[in-house]
């Protein structure tokens, strides 16, 4: 196939060149079975429509993999009454009323999401009618089911609730034959998310969290199944009190195989905040008192297949300790110590804890043992505790039920302890993000699907379209085509795949390209990120700037620093304009120094210009004066799945 | 499941689960204190093996179940001496969580609940907006970046739409506009997507629009656009047999706010509530 070089729009009016002209009408009429017919006859013409046949992702979707409600025992503390079904109600774009009694609505709906409530204490209930049948068969039960009919449903519901309490509750109600005593939340959760699952509109993710605490060191994963509920009802979540549950990953990972030989599902494990582990979430010599080997690795890549890179307790890409040359790598920091503050950060832990370090550590023992046990894909995601995915800048409903929108919020404190110091305040609290997937459908399958594949993004809270695909024959032409994505999937890999063996003489080339979110912000500027292992075997990585906003008047300086897009924030008004930086960026780029022989990975970083954080809507719609050391601006971002190169054995 | 619990070697351990606690209890029963009763039942020890057995897809060996039971008697001691000191009282999350049992059983009465068809078909009528099915496009666009045209965005975009005109509905898009990431053309899109990926002044915009002609420019998130809608599928208000699903969801949803608050309303009244410093109407004093 030929790949022209288009121009733009001025160029073409002032060349007088227009190519405009109107095809055969036998050509213009757009449906299947004209294409079935073309495509029969062979024509020399490609027909009309350049998607008939078309089998990539067209659009991201857009999604929360970690959100929890009332049925997590720490967010139902903290007062959230929201339920599963009523978080997948706001995710669908529903107004709901919060916890904390203020109605809450989405800009616009979410395209799937996951409720992920703790597994430990998530809770049985007891379940009084879980056969019908034989509530009706019951005398007793028949009175209440006839009362509930005739509108004296709440009297039919203290006479229950009495009934059980002075154990007078007819057992054949709650022993009968099929029938269980309890029903606990996991299945209500099940439940729910098949009520609210409508494959092709709005995708609900069976999952949950697995939160594994190790010495106040964070090391939790979200479990996501791709399965119905006919398959996850057949298991309990696994917990982490043993000797039922456990706290180490090795022992999920044998629960996710135990489910898998005894469903024939799947599963995937997603673990958040290393920046709250202390050093141990990315190991590279020992977990949990056993030396790291080939096991370890292959296992922990084969199941945690995507790393939640940015959430509301900070972002957890990079850390300006570990690439001080990074100037956007100080983004939503939280590094003053582990989960509950019950333990100080100091320097050395910080290689262990972010997703850059950890893909980099990744080819080390990749070298060393023969497996890449972080060989993981990016997604961002909420870990709001009050229900609601509301992680937008001006809509942001906070991560707890006591910090959903107040005059109070921004000075709040949300986190101290006073033995080591560790203090947070609420402000630092940040309003992201999401997981954006490409997958070729809006379902259960086909979302999984593209987690599994790893392709996916992270955005902090911005729904900008990022696309990054890598081979050996993109060519810059290929950026002017219309249909970059067509080229991408023809000629290389999307993110989150492989690159083997370079050709003799090649260099990885990268199709990649981003569009801002439409009621968004411009885009500032791509940045292709590259890490390696060194001919030393030590973990090198650079940053280029590929593509940037405003590039006919902003050019890289003598140092070939790019100058900053500049900012049109009014912190006060909490307004900005899309005066600055690009709605779109596109380019090829060529890796301009190419090692064959060296394992090494990409990944793509894209910078929007400033805005105001929610910090800066709070104090403008409260009227109220935010902390001196509060952050008032924010430059959303998206972090692509890397694309990994790995040299000829 | 059933099977498991049926299993001999199953009533084996757990049977000999019991005697080692049973007999862990008589060596333990020589203080001065009068001992309280600790009885772990069979259909305790049951649960306890179902509910790890559904974890990890196997019964626990006798260690494993033997751990859960002398587990489970440390949780019961320990409860018991919390509750006689009061520990549960006063403490956010025991209320907490107490309350949201009463919730669970108020929401298992209110999914009782059967609707009729008449009550259905009511409340999709009253809720017609609700589940209207969207209107759906097909369309053709050509983006232009106002950035980059500056003051002659007014009349390129009125240049480009006379040219687009001409071709008509085969107009080769390929070469057009600003963008490589917006399609040119879009198909079968409901109008929710179109406000997904172009903003809603758009989706309004293009819902008000002609078929079969380039109309524009209509403003998006982006820019502008020249747009030419090829197909439209009118929005329709379904009939009840198509979305059953989604009214009987709604319904139920309904159902179970209004009978929590009725219940709610119901218990309250066996109180009277007095709030220090505030008068009946809840006013300071």
């Amino acid at each position: 196939m030929k790949y022209v070089r288009y121009t733009t729009l001025a160029l073409a009016l002032s060349a007088g060149s227009l190519s405009v002209h109107a095809q055969e009408s036998a050509t213009t009429d757009i449906g299947t079975t004209d294409a079935a017919k073309l495509g029969k006859s062979f024509p020399a013409k490609p027909p009309y429509s350049p998607y008939a046949g078309r089998n990539f992702p067209t659009r991201p979707f857009f999604g929360d993999t970690h959100l929890h409600t009332s049925y997590s025992m720490d967010a139902g503390a903290f007062g959230c009454r929201l339920t599963p079904a009523d978080a997948l109600r706001f995710a669908r774009g529903e107004e709901v009323t919060s916890s904390s009694g203020q109605p809450a609505r989405l800009s616009r709906p979410l395209d799937f999401l996951v409720v992920a409530d703790h597994s430990d204490n998530m809770g049985f209930f007891p379940d009084f009618f879980a056969g019908k049948a034989e509530l009706l068969a019951d005398p007793t039960g028949r009175k209440w089911y006839d009362m509930m009919q005739n509108g004296q449903g709440a009297q039919a519901a203290l006479e229950i609730i009495g009934a059980f309490s002075q154990g007078k509750f007819p057992p054949a109600l709650v022993y009968a034959p099929g029938t269980r005593p309890y029903h606990s939340a996991w299945l209500a959760t099940i439940e729910a998310n098949e009520k609210y699952n409508e494959p092709g509109r709005f995708t609900a993710l069976i999952g949950y969290e697995w939160t594994a605490l190790d010495k106040g060191n964070n090391l939790h994963r979200n479990v996501i199944f791709r399965d119905n509920g006919d398959k996850a009802s057949m298991v309990d979540p696994f917990t982490c009190i043993p000797p039922q549950g456990s706290t180490n990953p090795l022992d999920l990972w044998k629960w996710m195989a135990a489910y898998e030989a005894k469903t024939g599902g799947s599963v995937l494990a997603i673990a958040h905040n290393g920046n709250l582990s202390n050093g141990t979430m990315f190991p590279v010599e020992e977990a949990f008192g056993k030396k790291l080997d080939s096991a370890y690795c292959a296992e922990r890549a084969k199941w945690e297949r995507l790393y939640e890179a940015t959430q509301t307790k900070g972002d957890g890409e990079a850390h300006p300790f570990l690439s001080p040359t990074d100037e956007f790598a100080n983004f939503e920091r939280w590094d003053k110590g582990n989960l509950d503050g019950s333990q100080a950060k100091t320097k050395a832990m910080l290689e262990f804890e972010y997703a850059r370090s950890a893909l980099e550590n990744g080819l080390k023992l990749e070298a060393k043992l023969g497996v890449n046990p972080y060989k993981f894909g990016l997604i961002g995601s909420s870990d709001a505790h009050n229900g609601l995915a509301a992680m937008e800048e001006e809509n942001f409903f906070g991560k707890t039920t006591p910090q959903e929108p107040s005059p109070e919020r921004i000075n709040a404190t949300f986190m101290n302890n006073p033995k080591t110091g560790v203090t947070i305040r609420d402000w630092e609290v940040s309003a992201s993000g999401w997981a954006a997937v490409w997958a070729n459908e809006n379902t259960r399958e086909s979302i999984w699907d593209a987690m599994q594949r790893k392709e996916t993004y992270a955005t902090t809270g911005t729904r900008m379209v990022v696309r990054f695909f890598g081979g050996y024959d993109f060519e810059a032409t290929d950026a002017a085509d219309r249909m970059p994505a067509r080229i991408g999937y023809t000629k290389g890999v999307p993110m989150g795949g492989d690159l083997h063996a370079a050709p003799a003489g090649k260099s990885p080339t990268f199709l990649v390209a981003a569009l801002k979110d439409p009621i968004g912000a411009n885009l500032d500027r791509i940045q292709v990120i590259k890490g390696w292992l060194d001919a030393q075997g030590n973990v090198q990585e650079k940053i280029y700037d590929v593509a940037w906003g405003d590039a006919e008047k902003r050019k890289p300086g003598a140092d070939g620093k790019l100058p900053s897009v500049g900012s049109t924030v009014d912190v006060g008004n909490a307004t900005w304009s899309n005066t600055i930086g690009d709605p779109e960026l596109i380019t090829v780029w060529k890796d301009p120094a190419f090692d064959p022989a060296l394992r090494a990975f990409y990944y793509v970083r894209v910078i929007e210009i400033p805005t105001p954080r929610w910090t800066a809507y709070d104090a403008k719609r409260f009227g109220v004066k935010p902390p001196a050391e509060a952050a008032m601006t924010v430059t959303e971002r998206a972090y692509t799945s890397p694309i990994w190169y790995t040299p000829a054995k | 499941m059933r099977r498991i619990l049926k299993e001999p070697l199953l009533h084996f351990l757990v049977f000999g689960a019991a005697l080692f606690l049973a007999y862990g209890l008589l060596q333990r029963n020589g203080g001065s204190r009068e001992p309280g009763q600790i009885v772990v039942t069979l259909g305790q020890i049951e649960q306890m093996a179902a509910g790890f057995a559904k974890t990890w897809q196997r019964p626990p060996t006798t260690e494993e179940l033997a751990g859960l039971v002398r587990d489970r008697v440390r949780e019961e001691v320990y409860c018991r001496e919390a509750m006689a000191l009061g520990l549960d009282r006063e403490d956010t999350v025991i209320r907490r969580r107490l309350r949201q049992k009463m919730e669970f059983v108020s929401d298992d009465v209110a999914a009782l609940a059967e609707p009729t068809e008449a009550e259905l078909e009511e409340y999709l009528r009253t809720h017609a907006d609700a589940f209207r099915v969207e209107p759906r496009f097909t369309f053709n666009q050509v983006y232009l970046d106002p950035q980059k045209h500056g003051a002659d965005l007014a009349s390129d975009a009125a240049k480009l739409r006379a040219q687009l005109e001409h071709a008509g509905a085969g107009a080769d898009l390929s070469t057009l506009g600003d963008s490589r990431m917006l399609e040119p053309q879009y198909t079968d899109l409901p109008l929710g997507d179109v406000a997904q990926q172009f903003g809603e002044p758009f989706s309004k915009a293009l819902d008000g629009l002609a078929v079969g002609r380039w109309q524009g420019p209509v403003e998006s998130g982006y820019g502008v656009h020249l747009v030419y809608v090829r197909e439209r599928a009118e929005g329709h208000t379904p009939v009840l047999s198509d979305v059953r699903e989604a009214v009987r969801r709604e319904w139920d949803n309904a159902r179970r706010i209004a009978a929590n608050e009725a219940f709610y309303t119901e218990l309250l009244k066996s109180y009277t509530v007095q709030i220090e410093g505030l008068d009946d109407t809840g006013k300071a004093k």
